[in-house]
């Protein structure tokens, strides 16, 4: 051992004997790595998806008002309008609306604050999302918290997105937990975004649902930009759906801006949960649009990237014109669809103005259920209180 | 469409205990009584540490050791509501690091009683989520020390959940705490300020058998996240005759109690250094001087009504804890008794509570980082002269 030591340290060069300590040479700096390719999906054509025609018009429905609602909302938060912050989850509809199809009535999703669209096609009511946003009391959160840190658990089943990255996760294997524990056939899916996988929470949550087989689909939203750090300062692989099988569970891949390979992928994935046959990985891959929130123009994106899905790799754009040529929807549908998406932010953005501010003086109540704040209606509330 | 099509088998690695369960059913039992009889002598002995001794059972006079009323707890509530469980590390077959789960996994089976890998954030986490989902689990820490590791879980999910969305998460957290067991800088802490000073978690700190089983059964049904921390210096050293699985009571969570009424100075503590006050108060009584021992038993919300009542009686006091004095529990209660008792109090309110060090492992620097009964009564002392 000793001797094969020797042999190799006289292989290497002899430093420079300059008399002054020897320092180590700088480490060249790592190779910037290759962009992990986007799936880039051959075109869907319908036929190969087990969809009725009533389903796809509710996908295209979903995928219109959420990217309506996040330009309309950007276009204020710019104008000063809009209070707080703004995580616009724009050319990611199709991991959002995909993932949210698949899921029934009774599952759950926890999901950031990046996926409101996926959280508005689980059911959440626009004129509620709307007073959030400007702080009222018929928020979701009676003006306790902003924007898309929303969320309705027991209502539509959704999460109330943490901003501490991916905190949803360990607590989707709690409600997968609970629904084996009673043997409900129910499934809860975790969402984040690839640059939450490199915490602890991600992995310990891996490995604790593969361990238990809990019935838990893992959509990592990879967005390609975690803030300002790509994927290669996130992790030292291709892909991050590459970790399912150290884990001990199927892995997916998938073009996040192909709305029903999304859906089909998580379907099939989510009714293996419900089988009792345990979770899997799915990667979903798109390009986040936007900054980080609101006030970051993220110039750090590439041009050219940015271009480039914008203008050929748009969920939206794409899953519309499918339609269009597969003759499921004519133009006049699209004019309908339009003015029905607007319609309705309209209305909302009008309840929103509506609606009562929180009366400062309770600010300290509902920290504890001991109070009774929130088993009262809330007061000044436009809309009767169903929780 | 899969990347990776390979599914695990159903058990991939099977469990090796149940190998040895069997074989040590073999084996045949032991005797039990002189079983027993050697584990009261080393309980009597105070064997506090790291728990390799079994639970015991309460003793013929029926009293039951800090453990065993927890377990108590535990057990009974598992017993009465079906969406109680457990989870933690090495709680199932091993019986928990100090035995308050011992025997439990035969009883409720190994998904109530879940034996979870490290991943302390999980373990929060995933009782976050269980419980929104109507569950009402109890999570076990093996160390309170180790609640550093799933803080975030406890701070940013279950203490603000309630308040943003008005959907109640109801967890309980428990850890052993408190030092004086000479077991050093990471299972000796008293973590219970960074939770008291955090929204949305009500932090319990028990100091007697009775209050421990009647606190810990309001906690799990608590409709909010609770932190509970237990001293393993108290464990196997206090105990006391207290209601059985007939006689159901809870001890409501934020009142505090006083075990000994006084009349010249309130000495306001929770925790191990109950047990120290109340030693001190036995000296000071043969030097003429009669102390109040207010118990907190809760932290947060503190029960300022009972602290502001003693103190009236009083007019003097003194706080003494196990946790760090500066910005503490101390501190809380000094600053309460000076912006609500100014005019009642005759003496300065004085803090005695260890420096802001890790905890020392070597018995002489331990013995000098706690506050000692010593120092209980010299402070009284010379506060009722004042």
């Amino acid at each position: 051992m000793a001797e094969r030591t020797r042999k190799s340290a006289s292989a290497r060069p002899k430093p420079a004997r300059t008399g002054t300590p020897r320092v180590a040479k700088p480490k060249p700096k790592p190779k910037p790595k290759p962009k992990p390719r986007a799936p880039r999906a051959k075109a869907s054509t319908l036929s190969s998806f087990d969809l009725k025609e009533e389903q796809l018009k509710e996908i295209w429905y979903h995928l219109k008002l959420c990217r309506f609602f996040d330009e309309r909302m950007e276009t204020l938060y710019r104008q000063g309008k809009l209070p707080g912050a703004i995580y616009s989850g724009r050319g990611q509809e199709g991991t959002h609306v995909g993932t949210a199809y698949a899921l029934r009535e009774e599952d759950k999703f926890l999901g950031t604050h990046r996926d409101l669209s996926a959280q508005l096609t689980k059911g959440l009511d626009l004129k509620r999302v709307a007073a959030q946003y400007w702080g009222r009391i018929d928020g979701y959160t009676r003006g306790r918290d902003g924007n898309s840190h929303i969320g309705d658990f027991h209502g539509v089943g959704t999460f109330a997105a943490v901003s501490m990255l991916p905190d949803s996760y360990p607590v989707t294997c709690g409600v997968g937990l609970a629904f084996k524990m009673r043997g409900e056939k129910r499934v809860a899916v975790g969402m984040c975004g690839e640059g939450a996988t490199s915490n602890g929470r991600w992995h310990e949550s891996l490995n604790f649902s593969a361990i238990h087989r809990l019935p838990v689909v893992w959509l990592v939203n990879n967005n390609q930009w975690a803030y300002s750090t790509p994927n290669a300062l996130e992790f030292p692989i291709e892909r991050v759906s590459d970790r399912a099988s150290a884990y001990g569970m199927p892995g997916a891949y998938v073009d996040g801006t192909e709305v029903l390979q999304v859906y089909q992928t998580v379907s099939e994935a989510v009714g293996r949960a419900r089988a009792g046959d345990g979770p899997t990985l799915i990667e979903s891959v798109s390009l986040r649009w936007k900054g980080h929130a609101g006030h970051d123009p993220a110039k750090y994106v590439p041009k050219e990237v940015l271009d480039d899905y914008v203008e050929n790799r748009d969920p939206v754009a794409k899953f519309e014109a499918l339609l269009l040529k597969e003759g499921v929807v004519d133009d006049s549908d699209t004019k309908q669809i339009e003015d029905r998406v607007k319609k309705e932010f309209d209305e909302a953005y009008e309840f929103a103005q509506e609606s009562p501010l929180p009366d400062g003086a309770d600010a300290t109540l509902g920290v504890f259920t001991d109070d009774g704040y929130w088993a009262r209606p809330a007061e000044g509330a436009l809309l009767g209180d169903d929780r | 469409m899969m990347a990776n099509e390979k599914v695990p088998a159903e058990t991939p690695q099977a469990d090796p205990r149940e190998a040895s369960k069997q074989a040590s059913k073999a084996e045949g039992k032991p005797d039990r009584a002189a079983k027993e009889k050697e584990r009261a002598e080393k309980v009597e002995a105070g064997a506090a540490g790291h728990g390799a001794e079994g639970r015991g059972t309460r003793n013929e006079q029926g009293e039951a050791t800090f453990l065993q009323a927890i377990s108590e707890a535990l057990w009974e509530e598992m017993e009465n509501d079906d969406r109680v469980f457990l989870l933690g590390e090495d709680i199932g077959i091993y019986g928990g690091a100090f035995k308050v789960t011992e025997g439990f996994i035969d009883n409720f089976g190994a998904e109530r009683v879940m034996d979870t890998p490290i991943c302390e954030e999980t373990i929060i986490g995933a009782a976050v989520g269980a419980a929104l989902a109507g569950m009402r689990p109890v999570a076990e820490l093996q160390y309170a020390d180790f609640i550093a590791n799933g803080f975030d879980e406890l701070v940013n999910v279950a203490g603000k959940y309630h308040y943003r969305t008005g959907h109640s998460v109801p967890i309980v957290v428990r850890g052993p705490s408190g030092g004086g067991v000479r077991a050093s800088a990471f299972h000796s802490q008293n973590p219970e300020p960074w939770f008291a000073h955090t929204p949305g978690l009500k932090v319990v700190v028990p100091a007697f058998p009775y209050d421990a089983k009647g606190l810990l059964k309001a906690a799990i049904r608590d409709d909010n996240p609770v932190v509970y921390f237990e001293h393993k210096w108290i464990y196997r050293r206090i105990k006391e005759v207290i209601p059985g699985p007939d006689e159901d009571y809870t001890v409501p969570i934020g009142e505090a109690k006083v075990h000994r009424e006084g009349d010249d100075v309130s000495v306001i503590t929770y925790g191990a250094m109950v047990h120290k006050a109340l030693e001190a108060a036995e000296e000071l009584t043969d030097r003429g001087i009669s102390i109040e021992v207010l118990d907190l038993r809760t932290v947060h919300p503190l029960d300022t009504e009972a602290i502001l009542r003693s103190v009236e009686r009083t007019s003097r006091a003194v706080v003494v804890y196990e946790s760090y004095r500066s910005l503490g529990i101390g501190a809380e209660v000094s600053a309460l008794l000076a912006e609500e008792a100014f005019e009642m109090l005759d003496a300065p309110v004085v803090r005695l509570a260890p420096p802001n060090i890790p905890v020392p492992f070597s018995p002489t620097l331990e013995d000098a980082y706690m506050p000692q009964v010593e120092t209980i009564v010299e402070t009284v002392e010379k506060l009722a002269k004042w």
